[in-house]
């Protein structure tokens, strides 16, 4: 019985998405099943080893993005009864890089360590967060960046939507298109309901944003500037009108209060705390 | 007193304090104005380039000594709000030190000659910087060992001349990344170590690496930027923790490179808990594109070009360009523009644009202190130094 379920968002990338694939298979394919959605991709772009693909008219204009294409994956699973199957779920943009080797094993062993951790990434070598992983090399964070999850079902199952599961909010908030701002409501919905979110290095993963630099078109989503600038203006948006928040400066002290708490009900992890 | 006075400061106003770089007459005044209008203290924060004593033949700001430039200051500052202090003092922190290519015990002796100046003249915060070193790359300890020099050696001259001064340290560099917290530690351990020994008081403020770097005319660090910093720690992480350690050891955190933040990330210094922020070259740049605005819009285009002419030729935007910059040559001249501003030919200009704008009923240097004072109202407001909406 594997133990996590990958899940990959692909969007006219088959070949990276193959990669990506391949290598979880090659390393980790005793851990994990791996499954892949298709976010509106092109016919012809679709990649080999995809599980699932969407293409209603707005997936096929817009992509699903993160929020909505990991809440996509996990709702799926929780439809056809496969839910329960995973103790934890890796959820991976396609543009992941993985080093030569086994990338699940060693993250699942550091979730065994640390069984109030409910969210898990890898560190990146890019990440300065690497040089706060050198004595203990996890660490609980109060923001984690989310290229490279691995969510515990446990932690998954306090904070998400079993009752009307959607691809728009089963456990991201899908109305935050592009995500800004996502990761500091997910770290902070973690900490809220006693679960920590941690960084290792562990294992390192990395994000190769030049398939989004080199091909936006092929992607078809806008380029790299307009992209940042939409995520941002959209995601500013979302944290005024759900949180009242005018920055996510105001998102961070939130998280950071909830963070703080943990460590007041949990003094044994606070070897763990930055 | 000093210390204990801005403490209360910052506690009742729960404000960020500002030091403002002198980067001009005008934006002197300015300053000065400014802390005096709004009862607010400000600290007026000069490098050694910008002004130095005598023996280093003064800076380029107005051409001051440090003497004449304290002199100014309290002379003008009627209400005593502004805080004389020198930023990034110690060896090679001035030109003549690089240029003579001074060894460590030379240089060293310069940095002290420079800083007896200062303490003479009434300088009241000593920014301990001997993190520059033109012959090697010197660690954490080496560094230490000659802020302890300078700090005993300053600290012995004020007392010799009953003058009260508080200290700040820091290895800051603009490198817009991040100093490591326990490197942090460490350095606050060791300075409060020496300075019970030695029964000195401690320093006041430290400078902390907020994620703030400045380039060209905006700040391209972490603090303002919504997305990663390739090999930074997020400010959202690295900030607060800082802040506490700060906190931990009682004292004062310090942004430098504060320039061209958005409003938003000005109002959050307050309630993150930092301290104090420096400004410099904002306030000069803001002169500058004032000055040729004003010359431009009423028709003294000859008059702009020799300025911009003369700003771009001093070479001095170099050290501020980022890689592959796409600046124009007028982007650059305006970045080195308030280097020049003291230069004859530039004063010359500068009598020549105000006969003529005086016709038009414009004061020239009324019109480019307001623009600066603008300019520092912004941070004074976002700091919550002045509460006026």
């Amino acid at each position: 019985m594997k133990k996590a379920a990958t899940i990959i968002l692909n969007r006219n990338l088959p070949e990276v998405t193959d990669r990506l694939y391949e290598h979880l298979v090659e390393y980790d394919g005793d851990q994990t099943d791996v499954y892949v959605i298709e976010a509106g991709s092109d016919k012809k772009n679709l990649s080999k080893y995809h599980t699932w693909y969407v293409g209603t008219e707005d997936v096929l204009a817009n992509g699903l993005r993160y929020s909505r294409g990991m809440n996509y994956g996990m709702v799926e699973l929780l439809k056809e009864g496969r839910f329960d199957r995973y103790d934890f779920f890796f959820l991976l943009t396609n543009d992941t890089e993985f080093q030569d080797g086994p990338t699940i094993s060693p993250l699942i062993q550091v979730l065994n360590k640390h069984p109030r951790v409910g969210l898990l990434s890898p560190c990146s070598e890019r990440w300065g967060e690497r040089r706060l992983l050198l004595s203990e090399k996890t660490k609980y964070f109060w923001f984690v960046h989310n290229n490279a999850y691995m969510l515990r079902r446990e932690f998954v199952e306090s904070i998400c939507d079993t009752e009307t599961p959607h691809y728009m909010d089963f456990l991201f908030d899908g109305s935050n298109f592009r995500g800004y701002g996502s990761e500091h409501e997910l770290v902070a919905k973690a900490y809220a309901n006693y679960w920590a979110a941690a960084i290792t290095s562990e294992v390192w993963a990395s994000e190769n944003e030049s398939h989004l630099i080199e091909h936006a078109d092929q992607i078809r989503t806008e380029g790299y500037d307009q992209n940042l600038q939409l995520y941002i203006s959209e995601g500013q948006r979302w944290m005024r009108k759900k949180y009242g928040f005018n920055s996510h400066w105001s998102m961070q002290q939130y998280v950071k209060s909830f963070y703080e708490k943990f460590f007041e009900f949990h003094p044994e992890y606070v070897q763990y705390k930055l | 007193m000093i210390h204990q006075r801005l403490h209360s400061f910052i506690q009742t106003r729960r404000c960020t304090l500002l030091g403002v770089g002198p980067m001009s007459l005008n934006c002197v005044d300015a300053t000065i104005e400014l802390a005096n209008d709004y009862d607010t203290p400000i600290l007026m924060i000069a490098s050694r380039r910008q002004i130095d004593s005598e023996e280093f033949g003064g800076g380029y700001v107005n051409n001051w000594t440090t003497e004449e430039f304290a002199h100014y200051v309290t002379e003008n500052d009627k209400k005593g709000k502004i805080l004389l202090a020198r930023d990034h003092g110690g060896p090679w922190q001035n030109t003549k030190e690089i240029n003579e290519n001074m060894g460590l015990r030379r240089a060293m002796d310069s940095a002290k000659s420079s800083y007896s100046a200062d303490i003479a003249a009434g300088f009241q915060v000593l920014h301990i910087d001997p993190s520059i070193d033109i012959h090697g790359d010197p660690d954490v300890d080496e560094v230490l060992d000659r802020v302890f020099d300078l700090y005993d050696f300053c600290w012995s001259q004020a007392q010799r001349r009953s003058k009260e001064i508080i200290f700040e340290v820091g290895t800051e560099e603009q490198s817009g990344s991040t100093n490591s917290q326990e490197e942090l530690d460490y350095t606050l351990r060791a300075i409060k170590k020496f300075c019970t020994k030695n029964k000195i008081p401690p320093p006041t403020f430290v400078v902390i690496q907020c994620g703030t770097r400045v380039m060209e005319m905006r700040n391209v660090g972490s603090f303002d930027s919504p997305i990663r910093v390739a090999n930074e720690i997020p400010a959202e992480i690295q900030l607060p923790k800082m802040i506490e350690i700060c906190n931990s050891h009682g004292i004062f955190m310090k942004e430098h490179n504060t320039d061209y933040l958005s409003d938003e990330a000005l109002q959050w210094h307050p309630r993150l808990g930092i301290h104090a922020a420096n400004v410099a070259p904002e306030f000069g740049v803001t002169e500058s594109k004032a000055l040729v605005n004003v010359l431009e819009k009423y028709g003294l285009v000859k008059l702009a070009e020799l300025f911009l002419k003369v700003a771009y030729e001093s070479r001095k935007w170099e050290k501020w360009m980022v890689e592959g910059t796409t600046s124009t040559d007028r982007d650059r001249a305006l970045i080195a523009g308030h280097y020049v501003f003291s230069k004859p030919e530039i004063k010359e200009l500068k009598d020549e644009a105000g006969i003529v704008l005086k016709r038009k009923g414009i004061d020239l240097d009324q019109y480019l202190k307001q623009e600066v004072k603008n300019s520092i109202l912004r941070y004074l407001r976002n700091f919550r130094l002045v509460r006026e909406i």
